[in-house]
């Protein structure tokens, strides 16, 4: 970056192209090659025509794609209701304790992934004190149980990517000038109007940013399906892993993440406007 | 295959990073992923030291090398040795050996390979341990060299029903390293009753309490037995039809799930009542959990072995090939499985393993008797093409 800094008063018009290009270059070398790489995979069709594994992950896997996403907008919608009060909480009632819960929050990604799912595996043991408990209450069948079930396998998403939906929510409330809900409230505005009006709207960023965070990493997880649920809750991911590591069926593979790419995208955009992310800061 | 510890005195945690570096590529990449927290510094270190792709300036194909002075690089499963066995060796031939526990995944470990043996480079390493299917693709494949046998006396003390198997007539390229045989585990406490067929676990008794393995050779081989039919005969329209029958299963509800060896954990902690099961992992268990049972059923058993074999462009095959010799002396043989509760390939284990270990020696599932060993079945050696369609109808059946 020499010569950046040099001629004190006129500043390099290059100095914006220098700041950004490693992270294009990263770009390009980690993220763009290996797309290419997988598209080419995903046409590399022997003995049919070059578009045999995409109409095999549309003719086949529907139904996983459907459930992926399905489970995916559970958990984000799930994640959003647990997360936004909590958020709330930390950003304007929690004075003092402010850091230590923020840390509360991060502290899960203290361990790995794994380990944390198969922690839920113990506590959702049909034996276990959850089921347990369920069963004393009798919302529980007898014979009924927690693990291997849709509901296990949308609880540990929404678990696993909670922390992904609370931070970006909090940071948003952080910026918020409180002097806005004053003069709201000076304004007659009643608490929970000057929520919805100044509070709500001004947040809207970091709901966004939470969302994607959770969802889109959701909808493409196969550990928790695999760790979680029974056959009858597999995810894409999990297929998509399953065909090129032990089938090596590498088209079908590229194809259906291509596809998920794709739907995830199109989605992303759609909710985009659909929040009117460009007017927001 | 799988690999259970048989030592009591592991802790949980332990026990979950244990169960997540075995049998399964994905789970030992993602704790990887995710930061590799304790996944032991030989995983780690192993995943550092494979230098994939460098090139070992045009390594002549089974070079054949002395390896004087060199050191014996075998890479092996986790929890699979004792702690004896390596000290020893270098003691008793004077030379090195970098002995490292980075397999995980027959699948995941063929792509590290698969690259650099195609194009003839190094793979910096000196035995591979795989199995059965596995061994045959490499050899179909003319990635490892054969071994040697002017410098192996011991292969007498191959036992007989591993001596000639279909992926390798006469084990010209493999030799086993341990064996392990996939039966029925179940929990006596759950089932209320005696098992003895392998068609027991489609008892609808046992509904939504059933568990399969995710290994298609296993699984699919016991339900042909269940259906009269002869897995080492294995032909696709058997392969549609066990698998058709698994698949009705799992939508009825009967099969709860497809594992690794997870299931082992399920089984103990009272989820599953009846598994598709293998040996080490139901007698590594007896520690905690003595009820448990494995059996061979009245059909018959799998047997699957991880096979030793020396990749063609190691330059230090008579290193590899003393490391084979010496292990193949069933005294060394049982040291090994004293720590190791599978079945040894080697003659006269048993004998030796009652001196070291009376307790374990007595357990058919470390010492088969004949009559056991007589209904073990190695599934058919698929071929490429065959093993391809396999793997599509039985992703199918199992719903992945």
């Amino acid at each position: 970056m020499a010569g950046t800094a040099a001629g004190g008063s006129r500043r390099s018009r290059l100095a914006p192209y220098l700041l950004i290009a490693p992270g294009i270059l990263w770009l390009l070398v980690f993220f763009v090659v290996p797309i290419v790489t997988l598209a080419q995979t995903s046409v590399h069709v022997v003995d049919a025509p070059w578009w045999d594994g995409y109409y095999r992950a549309l003719n086949n896997y529907g139904v996983h794609f459907f459930r992926s996403f399905r489970y995916a907008l559970i958990a984000t919608l799930l994640a959003l209701a647990l997360g936004y009060p909590l958020a709330y909480v930390i950003a304007f009632r929690a004075g003092r304790f402010k850091n230590l819960l923020l840390g509360l929050v991060v502290l899960p990604f203290f361990t790995t992934f794994l380990v944390r799912t198969f922690a839920w595996k113990t506590i959702l043991n049909d034996e276990g004190p959850a089921a347990w408990l369920l069963r004393r209450m009798h919302l529980l069948a007898e014979g009924g149980r927690l693990l291997d079930t849709t509901l296990a396998v949308v609880g540990g998403l929404t678990y696993n990517f909670l922390p992904f939906m609370i931070l970006p929510i909090y940071v948003s409330l952080e910026k918020i000038d409180r002097r806005l809900v004053e003069a709201a409230e000076d304004l007659y505005s009643t608490p929970i109007g000057a929520f919805r009006k100044v509070v709500l709207p001004l947040s809207l960023p970091g709901v966004f940013a939470g969302s994607l965070l959770t969802f889109i990493p959701a909808a493409g997880d196969f550990i928790n399906a695999q760790l979680l649920g029974s056959p009858n809750q597999q995810m894409i991911g999990t297929i998509i892993q399953n065909q090129f590591l032990a089938v090596r069926d590498y088209p079908l593979a590229a194809a259906l993440s291509f596809v998920l790419m794709l739907i995830i995208t199109l989605g992303v955009l759609a909710y985009a406007r659909v929040l009117g992310t460009e007017e927001l800061a | 295959m799988s690999r259970r510890d048989s030592d009591p005195r592991d802790d949980q945690l332990h026990e979950f990073l244990r169960q997540a570096v075995t049998r399964r590529g994905f789970l030992a990449r993602t704790a990887l992923g995710a930061g590799g927290l304790a996944l032991g510094s030989s995983f780690l270190a192993a995943c550092g030291g494979g230098k994939e792709g460098a090139p070992a300036a045009g390594a002549p194909a089974a070079a054949g090398g002395t390896g004087g002075g060199k050191t014996l690089r075998i890479s092996n499963w986790p929890l699979y040795i004792d702690k004896q066995t390596v000290p020893e060796f270098e003691k008793a031939t004077g030379s090195k050996v970098e002995y490292t526990e980075d397999i995980n995944d027959n699948d995941e470990f063929f792509a590290k390979i698969d690259e650099p043996l195609k194009r003839n480079q190094s793979v910096d390493r000196d035995i591979i341990v795989l199995t059965d299917w596995m061994a045959g693709r490499l050899i179909r494949l003319g990635y490892v060299a054969p071994l040697d046998d002017s410098k192996f006396p011991n292969k007498a003390n191959v036992v007989d029903n591993v001596k000639d198997v279909s992926f390798d007539p006469g084990r010209k390229y493999s030799v086993p390293w341990l064996s392990g045989m996939t039966g029925v585990g179940y929990n006596p406490k759950k089932t209320g009753r005696e098992l003895t067929s392998i068609n027991d676990i489609f008892d609808p008794k046992f509904k939504g309490q059933v568990t399969m393995l995710t290994e298609m050779r296993d699984t699919i081989g016991l339900v042909m037995l269940g259906m009269g039919k002869d897995p080492t005969k294995a032909t696709v329209a058997d392969a549609r039809a066990a698998a058709a029958k698994i698949k009705k299963a799992r939508l009825g509800g009967q099969i709860r799930k497809f594992t690794g060896n997870d299931y082992a954990e399920d089984l103990a902690a009272g989820n599953i009542a009846v598994a598709i099961a293998w040996s080490g992992d139901i007698q590594g268990l007896h520690a905690d959990n003595p009820d448990l049972v494995w059996l061979a059923p009245k059909e018959g058993a799998m047997l699957y072995s991880d096979n030793m074999m020396i990749p063609k462009t190691s330059d230090r095959q008579d290193l590899a090939m003393a490391w084979i010799n010496y292990v193949y002396d069933p005294v060394h043989s049982a040291q090994i499985v004293a720590a190791a509760p599978y079945l040894s390939d080697v003659k006269g284990t048993g004998e030796a393993l009652a001196k070291v270990a009376p307790d374990l020696a007595k357990s058919p599932l470390v010492n088969p008797p004949d009559d056991l060993r007589a209904r073990l079945h190695v599934f058919k050696a698929l071929d490429e093409k065959e093993e391809t369609e396999f793997n599509r109808i039985f992703q199918d059946a199992i719903g992945a």
